[in-house]
């Protein structure tokens, strides 16, 4: 038990997917704004982490590696991946408009998210056992919505802020990942 | 070609993409395979030569090799892999005949730069050298190894996991 | 329709994937910290955008609309895998350097982006240079990156086991923040700020 919320924390804060591991950045950058659209992305990354680690492991142990096709992994993962998101955003559809609409386009996003696929190399280089790799998923999923969350309320804030004009937008929501990152490193000692 | 009418074409496009892209990565593997393995063996000899400069050669044992020089037995190596604060550390371990440590090298880590990645600098490594099993520990906890200032969890990592695996050993040592 | 030239000098300049349109951050940031691996990164990421460009472009008219995107995806996965299986073969210890982002090409934005965007929609010659252009881009982008960070970060400056330039004071206390990665986010950040500020980009 110690060894999973290990691996959680280890995950969501230590090795945080946006903030060291530089996975996630292209939605973090562009869906951080506003604190309703990062709420909702995050939870589907999530969503979305945790099932392609649920699917991705199995194939990758008892079906790629037994075969001896490892080096299909990418391929194969990638299209697990594509197809999962695929089914999730016509299950929402389906079953809840509202939540469809606020989520938009950012669903189909999450397929070139690179903490998705990232998250199921992870879960096989670092040797996870199956319920390992959810908890890393979950853990990974977390600390993205956390640092997504933190940073549209910053940004929010930001946008009232009397920044020069070179550094407005892109360029200041660099500088405040780097700042955030900095913080994130004080949670080094926490596992182990 | 009608290409949206009919529901059965896209599929099989899909699925002669996919066949092609199998035959090519196949093709691939089976072009680069023994240059990745003997690419690993020769990292390994690399290894075991800065371990044992006098080394003539290696045999492998199962997980271990047993290291020959001058006609007589070196000692013998294998690997640890503790899992270290940024992911798995391996180390490769070499232990004199008379069971105490003759050094450790990091192979492959991803610990912090300027941090805890200097365990793979001999400053700290060289403090294995000539221990024995017992006496492995970080000194606040009683031991010999002296932690990297910043770094507990990777010279921690990096001890414990040469330590565990290299009790591990000892304990099959009768199996020679 | 832009000339052939235009096609490639908008991907260097005008539309430079890394500092203008925002694109595939997630390598540059992450193995900026040395040249060898920039370098390194660029290549793989030319061939595999080369590649799949010109088969896309070749298949434009025979790929079903309805499984376009995961025609790409494939395509993509697959060069992404020669070229990773490739590097561990004959160039091992980049490949052990470059790690997990070798595969997560697969998921740059760029690659996907200029399959859908462009080559299904342009002929091959265009492909051809709006790949070259987009790759030597970020090509660009990453090499500026990593040199700021590995000449702050450790003093000095080389490339492939060649030493190129030393800064003799910061050799021996270097700003090792810059290997990190809040440091990469840094200098990306006042690097884009720069470039608003001499006018190449815009300015929200």
């Amino acid at each position: 038990m110690n060894e999973l919320v290990a691996i959680f924390f280890g995950m969501a804060l230590v090795n945080n997917m946006v903030l060291s591991k530089f996975l996630g950045l292209c939605p973090f950058f562009g869906v951080s704004k506003k604190l309703s659209s990062a709420l909702s992305m995050g939870v589907a990354v999530l969503l979305v982490m945790l099932v392609a680690s649920l699917v991705t492991w199995p194939i990758f142990h008892y079906l790629l590696v037994p075969y001896g096709v490892t080096f299909m992994r990418t391929v194969i993962f990638i299209l697990v991946i594509a197809s999962l998101v695929q089914i999730i955003e016509m299950t929402i559809k389906r079953t809840n408009m509202t939540l469809y609409n606020a989520l938009g386009i950012y669903l189909p996003l999450i397929t070139t998210n690179c903490a998705v696929l990232g998250i199921t190399f992870i879960n096989i280089d670092a040797q996870y056992t199956f319920l390992q790799s959810l908890t890393a998923a979950l853990g990974a999923g977390a600390g993205f919505t956390l640092v997504l969350l933190i940073m549209s309320g910053i940004r929010e804030r930001l946008d009232l802020a009397d920044i020069p004009r070179v550094f407005r937008g892109a360029p200041i929501a660099f500088l405040v990942a780097g700042l955030l990152g900095l913080a994130f490193l004080a949670f080094g000692g926490m596992v182990g | 070609m009608s290409r949206t009418r009919g529901s059965l074409y896209p599929i099989l496009f899909l699925t002669l993409v996919v066949l092609v892209s199998v035959v090519a990565l196949t093709l691939t593997n089976g072009i680069t395979v023994d240059r990745i393995d003997e690419a690993r063996r020769d990292a390994v000899t690399e290894m075991l030569q800065a371990l044992f400069p006098e080394m003539d050669k290696y045999r492998e044992e199962g997980e271990r090799f047993a290291v020959l020089g001058e006609g007589s037995a070196l000692g013998t190596a294998f690997m640890a892999e503790p899992m270290g604060y940024g992911g798995p550390i391996e180390i490769l371990v070499g232990l004199n005949v008379d069971e105490t440590l003759r050094g450790i090298q990091v192979i492959s880590q991803k610990e912090t730069p300027g941090l805890g990645a200097k365990i793979i600098e001999d400053a700290f490594l060289a403090q294995f050298s000539g221990l024995t099993v017992d006496g492995l520990a970080l000194a606040k906890d009683g031991g010999e190894i002296d932690a990297i200032t910043g770094a507990t969890i990777s010279s921690a990592a990096v001890t414990e996991g040469v330590r565990a695996a290299a009790l591990r050993r000892l304990g099959q040592g009768g199996e020679d | 329709m832009a000339s052939l030239r235009e096609s490639f000098t908008g991907g260097i300049f005008r539309a430079n994937p890394t500092f203008i349109l925002l694109l595939g951050l997630c390598p540059t940031l992450a193995v900026s910290t040395s040249l060898d691996n920039a370098v390194g990164m660029t290549a793989a990421v030319l061939f595999v955008l080369l590649t799949a460009n010109l088969i896309v472009s070749l298949l434009r008219r025979f790929i079903p609309d309805r499984v376009r995107i995961p025609t790409f995806i494939v395509i993509i996965a697959t060069l992404v895998t020669i070229i990773d299986l490739l590097l561990q073969g004959f160039v091992p210890a980049l490949s052990k350097s470059l790690g997990m982002y070798i595969p997560l090409i697969v998921v740059n934005c760029i690659i996907l982006g200029r399959a859908e965007a462009f080559a299904s929609k342009h002929g091959v010659a265009h492909s051809i240079a709006d790949a070259l252009g987009m790759s030597l881009g970020f090509g660009l982008a990453i090499v500026i990156v990593s040199l700021l960070r590995q000449l702050l970060g450790t003093g000095s400056l080389e490339v492939f086991g060649v030493q190129l330039f030393t800064i003799p004071g910061l050799t021996d206390n270097p700003a090792a923040i810059f290997l990190l990665p809040m440091g990469a986010f840094f200098v990306i950040g006042v690097l884009l700020a720069f470039f608003r500020w001499v006018g190449v980009s815009e300015c929200e």
